[in-house]
Parts: C-alpha cells; sequence; structure tokens
C-alpha cells in the first residue's frame, strides 16, 4: 500500500523556529521541503566543518583504541541529555584532531630523514666533510654514481690524466665514486665520464663526515618515531572518551538535519512547507504546539504538479518485502505498491531455490536468534526478516522435494533429481500463475485509472490466449482452447496499434504486437532457474556428502577430517546458495514480475528526524 | 578394463569441471582485483564486493555439480565403474559440454560485470543489490545450460 501524503504549511515567529524545529526532529514525520534557491539557516557551515572534524577523528581513535564490538548494543542515551550539547566532546575532537596532525608531521619527518640518511649510505666511507668537499684554486672534484662495468675502462683512462678516483660503496644508481682532477684536466675528465652515463650525487645541505650524518639523521628519526608512539599512547589514553565523542558525532549530526533547511522568511516570521503522511497530521500539530502558541499549521492535499515521496506501508509478513521493492526502485506515486503481492512469490520462490529442509531449518533457528538478539534495524533488518521468512519456506519445499543436508528422505511431492520434467513443469506452472499475476496487476491499475478499453485491449486479451493456450495444451480434444487463443490473437491484431491513424499500419503494428508472445514465452522460460538452483543445493550437498563419507573410510583421522569437512562444506554451500537464492528470486521478481505492471521512481521519505550513527536515543 | 565408452563419459565430466571452473576463476579474479581497489581505499565495503566477488564462482560450482552427477552414474564414486558402449560415451560427453562452454564464457563476462558492480558498489554502497542482479542477469544463460545439461546426462540409460 502507498499511503496518501498531504503538505504541511507552517508559519510561525523566528525565535520560536528553534524550539520549533527540535519538537519536529523528536517527533520525525514531517519532511522539510527544500525551497528552491535551497537556502540553509546560519551556522550550518560551522556545524559541517565540526562533523567532518569529529569524522576524522573517530576515525583516527578507532585505529589507535579500536572499534566497539559490533555485537554490543548502542548505548541509550535519554532525549535531554542528547540535547545537551557538552564542550567535552568539542575540545576532544580538537585535541585528537591536533595529535592526529602531530603525530602525521612527526612520521613525515622521520621518513624524510631516514631517506635522506639511506641516501647517503654509499658515501659513509668518505672520509671527508661534506662541507669541505668543493673546488680549490687549483682543483676540482666530481662525485656521484657509475655503473660497476664502467668503472674500469674510466679507471684505464683516468690514469692519463692527472686526477685521482675514489671508489666508495654501491647505490641504487651504481658504484658511488669521487675524482679529484687538476683543474687543467676538468673538462676532459667530465667528458669522460659523460660518456660512460655518469650520474652527479647532490648532497643533502649538512655539515660533517658523511657517516656521521647518518648517524644524526637516523637518531633523529628514531627520535621522531618514538615522540610519535608516545603520542600515539596518549591517544590511547583518550579512547576510554571515545563514547563521548560518538556521542557529539551523532549531535552534531542532529543539529545539522536541523539547519539543513531555511524556508522562507521575513524580518521576524519564517515559513517552511513538508510532505508528511496524511494520518500523521495530528502528531506533527501536537509537535508545533507543544513549542509556542504562536503560529499557524495547515495541511493541504498534494497540488496536481507536485509529486510527495512515496511511503509503503504493508502487512507484518509483507512489510520485510518493501526492502525487496526498494532495491527496485521505489513505486512512483499514484501507482502500486508491489510489496504484498511479490511477498507471497519471493517466499515461495526463495525455498524453491534453497530446497533442503535441514539447511532450512539450521537458517531458521540461527535467523531467528539473530532477529531477537541483535535487532538488526532498517532495510538490513527487513532482508534478513525476508531471508529468516524465505527458510522457513525452505524447510517446506525441502520436505516436498525430501531434500535433508543432501540425503534424499521420502519426498512428500516428488524428488527433482529423478523426475526432471515433473519438477520442470511445477517450476512453468508456477512462472505462469506469477506472470499472469503480474499481467492482472497491470488491469487492475488501468481500470482503476478509468483506462478500461487499455485494460481489456492489451491484458484481458493476452490473458484469454493463455487461457486459450493452456486449454489447447490441457484439453487436446475441444476446439475451445483454440478458438478462445485465435479470438484473443484477432483482439490483439485489431487494437495492438490503435494509437496509429493509417489502417495499415495500424493493422501492421497490431500484429507486431502479438510479436510480444515471444517475451511471455521467454519469461515463463526463465522459471526454469527454479529448478536448476534447488539443483546445486541439493547436489553440491550430495558431493560434500560422498567425499566426506569416503574420508569417513579411512579410519580415526580420516573421522575427524570427515567431520571438519562437513561442517565447512555445508556452511559453505548454505552461503553461496542464499546468495543465489535470494539474487535469482529477486531477479523473478524484478524482470518477470515487475515489468508487467511496476512503475519505478518514487521519491524517498525521509522526515526530519533523530537519525543517529553511534547511539540511540529515548525518546 | 575401462571401455572407451566409459573414458568418454570420464571426458565428459572432465570438461564440464575444467571449462566451467576455468571460466569461474578467470570471473572470480577479474571480480577480485576490483574489489582489492576498492577495499584499499575503503577497507568498511568489504563485505558488499565479497557479494559481488562470489558471484561468479557460480559456474565452477554448476560445472562441478555436472561432472559429479556423471561421476555418479559412471560408478566411479562406489568404485564399480560400468562398462560404456560408445554412443553411451558419446552421450554423456556432449551432455557435460553445454555448462562447460557456456559456464567458461558466461562466468567471463559475469566477471566483468561484477568488477563494474564493485565499481558501482565504491560509489554508492547502497546499491549494492542492484549490481547483485545485473552479476545475476549473465548467469541466467549459465542456469540454462546446467539444466539441459542435467537432463542430457539423466536422459542416458545406462
Amino acid at each position: 500500500m502507498l499511503v496518501p501524503m498531504k503538505k504541511a504549511t507552517l508559519y510561525a515567529l523566528k525565535d520560536d523556529r528553534e524550539a520549533i524545529l527540535l519538537n519536529l526532529q523528536r517527533d520525525g514525520n514531517l519532511m522539510l521541503i527544500t525551497t528552491s534557491d535551497g537556502n540553509s539557516l546560519p551556522g550550518l557551515t560551522d556545524v559541517d566543518s565540526a562533523l567532518e572534524k569529529t569524522q576524522d577523528a573517530i576515525k583516527f581513535i578507532t585505529v589507535h583504541a579500536g572499534k566497539p564490538s559490533p555485537l554490543s548494543p548502542k548505548p541509550l542515551v535519554q532525549y535531554e541529555n542528547f540535547l545537551q550539547k557538552t564542550d567535552e566532546g568539542a575540545a576532544l575532537s580538537n585535541q585528537l584532531t591536533s595529535l592526529s596532525e602531530k603525530i602525521t608531521s612527526l612520521r613525515n619527518e622521520a621518513a624524510t630523514m631516514l631517506a635522506q640518511a639511506n641516501g647517503l649510505a654509499p658515501w659513509a666511507d668518505l672520509d671527508v666533510p661534506l662541507e669541505n668537499l668543493s673546488e680549490t684554486n687549483s682543483s676540482a672534484y666530481f662525485a656521484g654514481f657509475l655503473a660497476e662495468e664502467e668503472i674500469a675502462a674510466v679507471q684505464e683512462e683516468l690514469k692519463e690524466m692527472p686526477a685521482e678516483m675514489l671508489l666508495l660503496g654501491e647505490g641504487n644508481e651504481g658504484r658511488a665514486l669521487v675524482i679529484f682532477a687538476h683543474k687543467t684536466a676538468a673538462a676532459e675528465v667530465k667528458g669522460l665520464l659523460k660518456d660512460h652515463d655518469f650520474t652527479p650525487v647532490i648532497f643533502p645541505k649538512r655539515t660533517g663526515l658523511p657517516q656521521e650524518i647518518i648517524d644524526d639523521l637516523t637518531k633523529a628519526a628514531t627520535m621522531k618515531e618514538g615522540l610519535a608512539e608516545e603520542l600515539g599512547g596518549e591517544v590511547e589514553k583518550l579512547s576510554g572518551k571515545a563514547a563521548n565523542l560518538r556521542l557529539y558525532y551523532d549531535q552534531l549530526s542532529a543539529c545539522q538535519e536541523r539547519l539543513a533547511v531555511g524556508g522562507e522568511e521575513t524580518e521576524k516570521t519564517f515559513c517552511l512547507t513538508g510532505w508528511l503522511r496524511a494520518d500523521r497530521a495530528e502528531a506533527v500539530a501536537k509537535a508545533v504546539a507543544e513549542a509556542t502558541a504562536v503560529y499557524d499549521l495547515q495541511f493541504a492535499e498534494p497540488a496536481e504538479d507536485e509529486i510527495p515521496p512515496s511511503v509503503m506501508e504493508n502487512t507484518a509478513f509483507a512489510a520485510p518485502y518493501e526492502a525487496v521493492t526498494e532495491m527496485y526502485s521505489r513505486p512512483k506515486i499514484g501507482s502500486l505498491d508491489p510489496s504484498f503481492m511479490m511477498a507471497p512469490w519471493h517466499f515461495i520462490f526463495f525455498g524453491m531455490m534453497l530446497s533442503d529442509a535441514g539447511y532450512g531449518l539450521l537458517l531458521t533457528i540461527l535467523l531467528f536468534v539473530v532477529l531477537k538478539v541483535l535487532k538488526p534495524e532498517g532495510n538490513a533488518g527487513k532482508l534478513v526478516t525476508v531471508i529468516f521468512l524465505g527458510s522457513i519456506s525452505t524447510i517446506f519445499w525441502g520436505a516436498m522435494f525430501g531434500g535433508w543436508f543432501g540425503l534424499e528422505f521420502k519426498p512428500i511431492l516428488l524428488s527433482p533429481m529423478n523426475e526432471p520434467l515433473k519438477m520442470l513443469a511445477l517450476c512453468f506452472g508456477l512462472g505462469a500463475a506469477h506472470i499472469i499475476l503480474g499481467v492482472c496487476m497491470k488491469m487492475y491499475l488501468e481500470i482503476k485509472r478509468g483506462q478500461i478499453w487499455n485494460a481489456i485491449f492489451d491484458q484481458l486479451s493476452w490473458l484469454i490466449i493463455f487461457a486459450g493456450l493452456g486449454l489447447m495444451a490441457f484439453m487436446p480434444d475441444t476446439q475451445v482452447g483454440k478458438y478462445l487463443a485465435l479470438g484473443g490473437m484477432t483482439v490483439i491484431i485489431l487494437t495492438g496499434g490503435r494509437e496509429k491513424k493509417n489502417i495499415f499500419r495500424r493493422l501492421l503494428s497490431g500484429v507486431l504486437s502479438l510479436y510480444n508472445i515471444s517475451g511471455y514465452f521467454s519469461d515463463l522460460l526463465s522459471y526454469s532457474r527454479l529448478f536448476a538452483l534447488g539443483l546445486s543445493t541439493g547436489v553440491i550437498a550430495m558431493v560434500i556428502n560422498t567425499i566426506a563419507h569416503m574420508l569417513w573410510q579411512a579410519g580415526p583421522v580420516g573421522i575427524v577430517i570427515a567431520i571438519v569437512f562437513l561442517l565447512l562444506g555445508h556452511t559453505f554451500n548454505i552461503a553461496v546458495n542464499i546468495m543465489g537464492a535470494f539474487v535469482h528470486t529477486s531477479r523473478l521478481q524484478y524482470i518477470e514480475f515487475f515489468g508487467k505492471f511496476f512503475e519505478p521512481g518514487g521519491r524517498a521519505f525521509k522526515p526530519l528526524a533523530i537519525r543517529t550513527k553511534y547511539v540511540n536515543v529515548s525518546k | 578394463m575401462i571401455s572407451l565408452g566409459t573414458s568418454l563419459a570420464l571426458a565428459g565430466a572432465a570438461s564440464a569441471a575444467i571449462l566451467a571452473g576455468i571460466g569461474s576463476a578467470v570471473g572470480v579474479g577479474i571480480a577480485g582485483q576490483a574489489g582489492a581497489g576498492v577495499v584499499s581505499e575503503d577497507p568498511d565495503k568489504f563485505g558488499n564486493v565479497l557479494l559481488l566477488q562470489a558471484l561468479p564462482g557460480t559456474q565452477g560450482i554448476y560445472g562441478l555439480l555436472i561432472a559429479f552427477i556423471i561421476v555418479l552414474n559412471i560408478g566411479v564414486v562406489d568404485g564399480n565403474m560400468k562398462e560404456l558402449t560408445l554412443y553411451q560415451g558419446w552421450s554423456l560427453f556432449i551432455a557435460g559440454l553445454p555448462i562447460g562452454i557456456v559456464g567458461l564464457l558466461s562466468a567471463i563476462y559475469q566477471g566483468k560485470v561484477c568488477a563494474a558492480g564493485i565499481y558501482m558498489a565504491a560509489k554508492r554502497p547502497e546499491e549494492t543489490a542492484k549490481g547483485l542482479i545485473f552479476g545475476a542477469m549473465v548467469e541466467t544463460y549459465a542456469v540454462l545450460a546446467l539444466l539441459i545439461s542435467f537432463i542430457m546426462v539423466n536422459g542416458v540409460k545406462l
């Protein structure tokens, strides 16, 4: 069901704005509409930047102090306490930010120093202080690297010149060396070195012997690392206060949401518009009235050109399946929420695809515990419930097909492995019913909109063809089926192109729309996946059992391995097949079922509410 | 004594497992590379990404499934190998091909689709499910091939 929506318009005094917004947020029923200029309330940018900073601080403290366990419930905070913003959170956030910056810069400095020390390593044996390594009146020097194989040749040629070569350690670019030459020979030596791919070195601007410099740099780097470690220790000391930081984050994000929409305003007053569920008007009115006595609040039906957000509401059984619908898209306003019609099919198909009663039983128990203990919320909670319901269906279908942990035990209906054709017939039968229901839903939509002829020409005609084809297949003796099918086809040929003016083109597109039969046919074949996925669960479970049986016969060690193998194997099989069953069941809904009638494109309903990430707020 | 027919049937089982297995290995590999890139940016997306990476792995399972049924039917598992005629052998060999060949190619393409889905999940983690559905569209054909292989294997009377 799509819930009817109303539009609220509120005029009030600016002085009361904060109180009103707080009350509306606590009530959580009104989605504020952003004005065309998208203005927000003053102070939003400050909150934005504080929020960003706090998020980084939380990330930083998590790296140092670890996450809270995902199993532990969120701490519960009283609403009154949630509103009181403490300076502690802000201070903590600032402190952590500066610590994080300090640690990063210390680590960077240490890394730079170590890199310099590494670069100098080949020169460690040079017993000339770097500051003394310079040209004199009568001599020049060349310091750099030469490839190992070039050294002999250079040495040979240098013998002829007034120059001396000092070989040093091995570096990345080759052998480090220094050549001292008489000024007169400098150009000659330079040319020689160039011929042998000499790479000159640029020394860091430091004084002293290379070895001393390396020692100094390494020592300094270690010291900086140590300082960073110490600061990290300080962060760990703060980790006890991480809960405050998380609370501060949630407070900021609630504040951010309140400030996001400004609305129109005059000097003293402001005006807000928003969407709400028609049945929640009273709650919103009460929330405003509690904050101020000076206001004007009106509720109106949405105008023609306005598109309210889509809100789905369903029975307890169908409600979790809203998450499946939402994964495709929210239904367009004014169309149909397919969740309630889709739910039983999703339930049936999921069970048929997983199709092992043993697996179903295990999953039912496991997910029941998960739902009771962890109480997952939102879409995740809905999806877990969908799989939980699906595993109940799995027990049913497993018993029908006689699959218990891959062992066949008294199939009630049929054994898919031994009677594949019967099984396929069952799949196609269910598929046909599913497709026909989809066509009926479209018919319902058209009739509801007053397009009765569309319903007759485009949907009823097909239903008649299906009925005719069905009769032809199951009662070949009577001619009724044939005439029904032919009748339906005639209607389609005559009316399929009714929007075309030209009579020939109209008939031609009528004939072409008959071609849709291939679409329906391929939709139907698609349901064979019900069989194939069930087969995959059953046979893989059988493979696991067979291998475990072989191991079992290999003696006591084999028995232990067999048990481990059984546990791991079946766990793996369950995991892979839950995913397969869910994805393929959803696909059958999206392509084969939704394709017939569903109108996607609804907007999300996101009321102003307290949305927290780390704490629960009690109201 | 193993007849030529029996060894042909074994070749059918082998090709189903080998080809579909290679396909899945390549497909999961392609998706895994994309996944590692995304996780390096945001380790919290590991769960979403892993689901998408696992999807092209099913073809290998389907191949194993057909191979296992062939091997089971000709009595390799319980140790009493049947002597198949040449025609029975050829039939089982051919029956293994649909899932082998379609599994090989579909898993590779599914891997590419899933890699794209992983990039999508990186930008919009709430849309991971849509990436899964895109992957499932490719898998349809592996499912169909599995079905036809199974019906063929089941139809060969020994």
